[in-house]
């Protein structure tokens, strides 16, 4: 059997910009209180348009996850790793806390964990995972904007939805190979 | 050296020294304590701050001035000679300062022995660590050889010390130059460009040595010491120019096309949070002014030392500007407080006691050396 590769498929315009995605990963994972704590996050994007025909979109992201991850490029003493599925790790105990993962992620996906004293990311939720579950981000989700899965099992919903929707995945210029799926805006019916 | 010990307000010299090098050690240890939060201004947005530019500043102007000394005992151009114990016991001085500096960023330096245990090789990071550790312990071998007149063994350790301070910078470069998330810093420009400005501190920093060494003990310039110095001079405004034209293309590559994470650093310089820096301290002091003062045909070795002391300002700045303007360009559209769309960064006053305290260390360190070592070197036919 195929070993698995978790990925995530975000239709983002089903996004209230509710925050639950981000208050459960902190409760989830420990994420100490503080504006620059958090391993996932809802960007709200420019409001478009003039008064009174105005339009919104928000951005929910987190890890990529990447296939070639820059992160872990460049850590001096392998503190980051690629666990099974795909998982981009850090392991606290290894990390002298240098922050260079923090400037070669093109996607702001690190912080430093003042409590742990490790950069510290999205797993996702692979705690979790080990025992069957989803994601916190995933599950917690009211409109249902994450659907979480392998993308090595072709029946899988991540598998189906990105070969029924177009998509776009982010910075894809920059060669990461990144496993954050983004269904096209109107890609969708 | 004993002369030094007659000498008045030498006790205020190292007491104000000894006093910010404690002061440093103390805030080092309190932000390890506390966390570094409470005493960084580093942020999530702008993660690398003063004690990272201070770092390269300093491991810079190490191996310029390992290149310049080369000169003498490994290129055999004899003018040279006289300043290679000073010049090598001022590049390992400077290289520990900037270890100290560094090491204070760190969150958990003490897992540095997973550099060993568990090395990547694909991380700059990892290979500038390796490279500088080495090329420190070749600085130390090859002062020994310097002190004990292992002629020999000096132009073995002087080469290899050589081949070092030009792979040391060069992978320092690529440390940000490998960031392929940061157009300010990304490509084959940084580990090239750095050389240049290693040799520009440290031509400055063996004039500073120089000129201080006489002046405060009193001792006049021989006509060899003042063609040395006259020829730094040279080097000196030689690179500047160099320099000057490496920044001219760097702002014109980041202007030319609006590239996004290029354009805005660059305009941050120009216009922007940075720009003071940029024009007050590169352009004015750091290369105009040395240049003009090291253009002049009838330049003293006065003239001489404050051109190189403005260089090594402008350079130290220069450091602090490459360092932070990689960071001012959000990678993402986010609600953290941003000014005209980019993070902003502010050295905080521990940071700033750290930096000072490393390079006073570096000075305290050398004036004693200079007490008590015999740093002269009897130049044969001089």
């Amino acid at each position: 059997m195929k070993e698995k590769r978790f990925a995530i498929v975000f239709d983002a315009r089903k996004c209230i910009d509710c925050k639950a995605c981000t208050v459960a990963c902190k409760a989830e994972n420990n994420v100490p209180i503080g504006p620059e704590s958090y391993r996932n996050w809802v960007a709200e994007d420019p409001v478009r348009g003039t008064y009174p025909n105005l339009g919104q979109s928000f951005a929910p992201s987190q890890c990529n996850q990447c296939g070639n991850a820059p992160c872990k490029k460049v850590c001096p003493t392998s503190a980051t790793y690629t666990a099974r599925g795909g998982i981009v790790m850090v392991d606290a105990k290894k990390c002298i806390g240098c922050k260079y993962c923090m400037l070669a992620c093109p996607y702001d996906a690190r912080y430093f964990n003042d409590e742990t004293k490790a950069i510290d990311k999205c797993t996702f939720c692979i705690q979790r995972l080990a025992v069957g579950r989803l994601p916190a981000c995933v599950e917690t989700c009211p409109t249902k904007v994450r659907v979480f899965g392998d993308l090595n099992d072709p029946k899988s919903e991540v598998s189906l939805l990105l070969a029924k929707h177009p998509h776009k995945v982010l910075k894809p210029e920059l060669g990461t190979d990144p496993f954050l799926f983004y269904i096209n805006q109107g890609g969708r019916k | 050296m004993t002369f030094m010990l007659k000498r008045p307000g030498q006790v205020l010299w190292f007491a104000i020294l000894g006093t910010i090098v404690l002061a440093a050690a103390a805030t080092g240890g309190y932000a390890l304590l506390a966390g570094h939060e409470h005493v960084y201004n580093v942020t999530r947005g702008v993660p690398w701050g003063i004690l990272i530019s201070n770092y390269v500043f300093m491991a810079v102007t190490c191996s310029g001035l390992c290149m310049i000394s080369s000169l003498g005992h490994v290129f055999k151009f004899h003018n040279f000679e006289m300043i290679s114990r000073r010049a090598i016991l001022m590049a390992i001085l400077c290289l520990l300062g900037g270890f100290f500096s560094i090491g204070m960023d760190l969150e958990h330096p003490l897992n540095m022995i997973y550099t060993l245990l568990t090395p990547n090789f694909s991380s700059a990071i990892w290979w500038m660590g390796t490279i500088y550790g080495c090329y420190l312990l070749v600085l130390l071998t090859e002062f020994y050889f310097l002190m004990t007149n292992n002629h020999k063994m000096s132009v073995i350790t002087g080469t290899i010390g050589f081949l070092l301070a030009i792979a040391a910078p060069s992978v320092l470069g690529s440390v940000f130059g490998l960031t392929l998330a940061r157009s300010f810093w990304h490509g084959a420009f940084l580990p090239v460009y750095i050389i240049i400005t290693a040799l520009v501190s440290g031509t400055s920093l063996i004039t500073l040595v120089l000129y201080f060494h006489h002046t405060v003990l009193g001792i006049d310039f021989t006509k060899h010491e003042k063609g040395l110095i006259r020829l730094l001079g040279k080097i000196l405004a030689m690179m500047l120019f160099i320099l000057l034209f490496s920044v001219f293309w760097s702002g014109i590559v980041g202007l030319y096309g609006h590239e996004p994470g290029r354009y805005q650093p660059v305009m941050s310089l120009l216009t922007g949070s940075l720009s003071v820096d940029f024009w007050l301290f590169e352009i004015l002091i750091g290369l105009a002014l040395p240049l003009y003062l090291l253009m002049r045909h009838n330049r003293t070795p006065f003239g001489t030392m404050i051109a190189s002391l403005l260089a090594l300002v402008g350079m130290f700045v220069m450091r602090f500007d490459m360092t932070v303007g990689g960071q001012l360009y959000p990678m993402r559209a986010q609600a953290a407080e941003l000014s005209n769309g980019l993070f902003t960064y502010i050295p905080s006053a521990g940071e700033i006691t750290i930096v000072v305290g490393s390079i006073a260390f570096s000075v305290m360190v050398y004036t004693l050396a200079e007490k008590y070592l015999n740093l002269d070197v009897k130049v044969e036919g001089h």
